[in-house]
């Protein structure tokens, strides 16, 4: 659910990722430079972080992180 | 030491700072996330609200059709003063690098869907970022990931903010002449909607400041998951959608007007859940719905490949909004057109300014985008001219060291309640329809009783186990706060007007409530007073009832 993996291998390190996420559930990792998974429970499924990466490193499942009510 | 702060980075808060900046003063903008991705502005893809002459546009019959809209709630000196800007800032923004797409056969931008208003196509998270490059031009320091939690007010002044980075603890304090808030409106984090940031932080700030807030009973019920599971409002397009709304039993769903509460009675008649019946679309009705994808939720479509043309039945959700207000009709009040608040050096502008200009009721899309850059150009001005005639701020320590203990609380906290918790129940207590667009007094002081608890019992004894966790305290905190300004402001108005319905007072009531609410602290307690609306600008009430509102309400 939410926001599933970035690929080591593909990325870039070029943060866009990190500013596009408007939760804060992307940070850098100080040691390898490179972008992790912090508090994915806060993801929203935008999808700005996959949609931007120039490397086609990020997944994010549709899936939410707490169901949509449909019946309320 | 800065002689403007702005808070927030959406579209108001961009112009406030564009419009300071480029007189020369020292600005700072400061914004929780990475400002031009963050907040409401950083989504806005339906539209642009613009008033141009030159395209053929009727002003009368514009204002004359926002005000039977807006059910005679407007202001109507702010909606002259918005259709006027909105060109101005257009022009702007057309300036800046900012497209709009031209897509009607009479060749001007704006979309002839919508007339007698004009609104014109954006391009979905375009816009922002180009902003963000104005600002920095324009000589603006931009400070991101950084939470302000308060406003340093001292000797009945606003003097700064302060706050802290999102990714430590350190203590941030924006010390400034003037201090505008630019921090959108109030949801409650509905899941998988994009405006999750937006807790009410400037409303709640601001109401801590002394600040009166107004039209928090005036929910919004448009769509803003980027998914097919919440309904579909708004915009070309949306009718297409509609005609294949039906119900579990068969047969269609009436839905009236593109804002209107159809979908939520056909939930409280226990009719639902309402399917949008994919298999039954001509293919006509699809390409609409596609272009209408396509406009305003280009991401989904290219990220999990939904498309109108796929078939099925698929069940929907109203309320995406989930606490959302009706475009600048909720708000801190401004005192006057420069977007002053009722304390000295406070701003305001964007979604968290209550200009009132469209009154009860969203009239088209691209009307709280437009009326969040005019506040900002207008509240950029007016700070500028507020700073240039004061003097450095001297910070009293006292006023410091005790917004600093409050800053700090939720993370010295060795235990208590978490965040996401306290959250979970904000959004069950606040988000079901019944609460939230279809109101009853008895379910209101239901909901009443739970959020004063909460706010009494729960928020003293938030925790935050890091910097992130701090951020998520405050915005419970905040959202908690806005929640009982809900909640009283809807008790308060006993009646029903554009986007407020009140099952128990089904009824407009001309002239009780030909009123604006204010809610504001009163030695502690929350106080909702009357604020009376000009009686020039009051409908004709010689007219009968069934004249002067063409829209009925169900049960009146």
């Amino acid at each position: 659910m939410v926001i599933e993996r970035i690929d080591e291998e593909l990325c870039n390190g070029c943060e866009i990722c990190v500013n596009n996420c408007t939760m804060d559930v992307i940070r850098m990792d100080e040691k390898s430079k490179k972008p992790v998974i912090k508090y994915p429970e806060d993801c929203i499924c935008c999808a700005c972080c996959e949609l931007d990466c120039p490397e086609e490193a990020i997944y994010v499942s549709p899936e939410r992180s707490s169901p949509v009510l449909v019946a309320w | 030491m800065y002689d403007v702060a702005i808070i927030g980075g959406g579209i108001a808060g961009f112009f406030a700072a564009i419009k300071a900046g480029e007189k020369g003063l020292n600005v700072t903008l400061v914004d929780k996330a990475y400002a031009g991705k963050s907040g409401a502005s950083a989504f806005a893809g339906m539209g642009y609200m613009v008033y141009n002459p030159e395209w053929g546009l009727d002003r009368d019959a514009f204002l004359k059709e926002m005000y039977i809209k807006g059910d005679y709630l407007n202001n109507r000196e702010w909606a002259e003063i918005i259709l006027k800007d909105s060109l101005t800032t257009y022009r702007d923004l057309v300036s800046w690098g900012v497209e709009f797409p031209i897509e009607n056969v009479n060749n001007t931008p704006n979309d002839e869907y919508f007339l007698p208003f004009g609104v014109v196509r954006i391009k979905r998270r375009q816009p922002m970022p180009i902003l963000r490059k104005q600002a920095i031009k324009a000589g603006v320091k931009i400070i991101d990931r950084t939470m302000v939690t308060d406003l340093l007010k001292q000797d009945g002044k606003v003097v700064g903010a302060i706050g802290f980075p999102i990714t430590s603890y350190d203590l941030q304090i924006f010390k400034a002449k003037a201090t505008v808030l630019c921090t959108g409106y109030n949801s409650f984090k509905p899941s998988g909607a994009e405006i999750a940031s937006l807790t009410g932080d400037g409303d709640a700030m601001a109401y801590r400041v002394g600040t009166e807030i107004t039209g928090k009973e005036f929910p919004d019920t448009g769509n803003y998951g980027m998914t097919p599971y919440t309904s579909w409002r708004g915009g070309r397009g949306s009718r297409a959608v509609f005609r294949y709304y039906t119900l579990p039993e068969g047969g269609r769903v009436q839905v009236g007007d593109e804002q209107d509460l159809s979908l939520e009675f056909v939930v409280h008649a226990g009719k639902g859940p309402i399917l949008w019946d994919l298999d039954a679309a001509t293919p006509q009705d699809i390409e609409r719905m596609r272009k209408r994808q396509q406009s305003s939720d280009p991401m989904e479509s290219e990220r999990i490949g939904f498309d109108p043309g796929q078939g099925g039945k698929i069940p929907i959700a109203g309320g995406g909004a989930a606490g959302a207000p009706t475009a600048q009709t909720a708000g801190i009040w401004p005192m006057n057109t420069q977007c002053s608040s009722s304390v000295p050096g406070l701003y305001v502008a964007g979604e968290c300014c209550g200009t009132r200009y469209i009154g009860a009721y969203h009239p088209a899309p691209g009307f709280g985008l437009t009326g969040s850059a005019v506040t900002g150009l207008r509240a950029g001005f007016g700070a500028v001219e507020y700073a240039l005639h004061q003097k450095k701020p001297k910070l009293d320590n006292k006023v410091l060291e005790s917004l600093k203990t409050t800053l700090y609380e939720p993370a010295n906290r060795k235990s208590g309640f978490s965040p996401r918790w306290v959250t979970q129940i904000l959004q069950n207590t606040m988000i079901p329809y019944f609460i939230l667009h279809i109101k009853h007094e008895n379910r209101l002081k239901a909901a009443l009783t739970i959020v004063e608890f909460i706010r009494k019992n729960l928020v003293p004894k938030l925790t935050a186990k890091d910097s992130h966790e701090l951020r998520l305290a405050h915005e419970t905190k905040n959202m908690a706060l806005n929640a009982e300004m809900i909640l009283r402001a809807s008790l308060f108005r006993t009646e029903s007007r554009g986007q407020h319905y009140r099952e128990d007072f089904p009824r407009r009531d001309d002239p009780s409530w030909l009123v604006w609410t204010k809610v504001h602290d009163k030695g502690g307690a929350m106080t909702v007073t009357k604020e009376p609306i000009p009686e020039e600008w009051w409908p004709d009430l010689s007219k009968p009832y069934e004249e002067r509102y063409p829209k009925r309400f169900p049960g009146e």
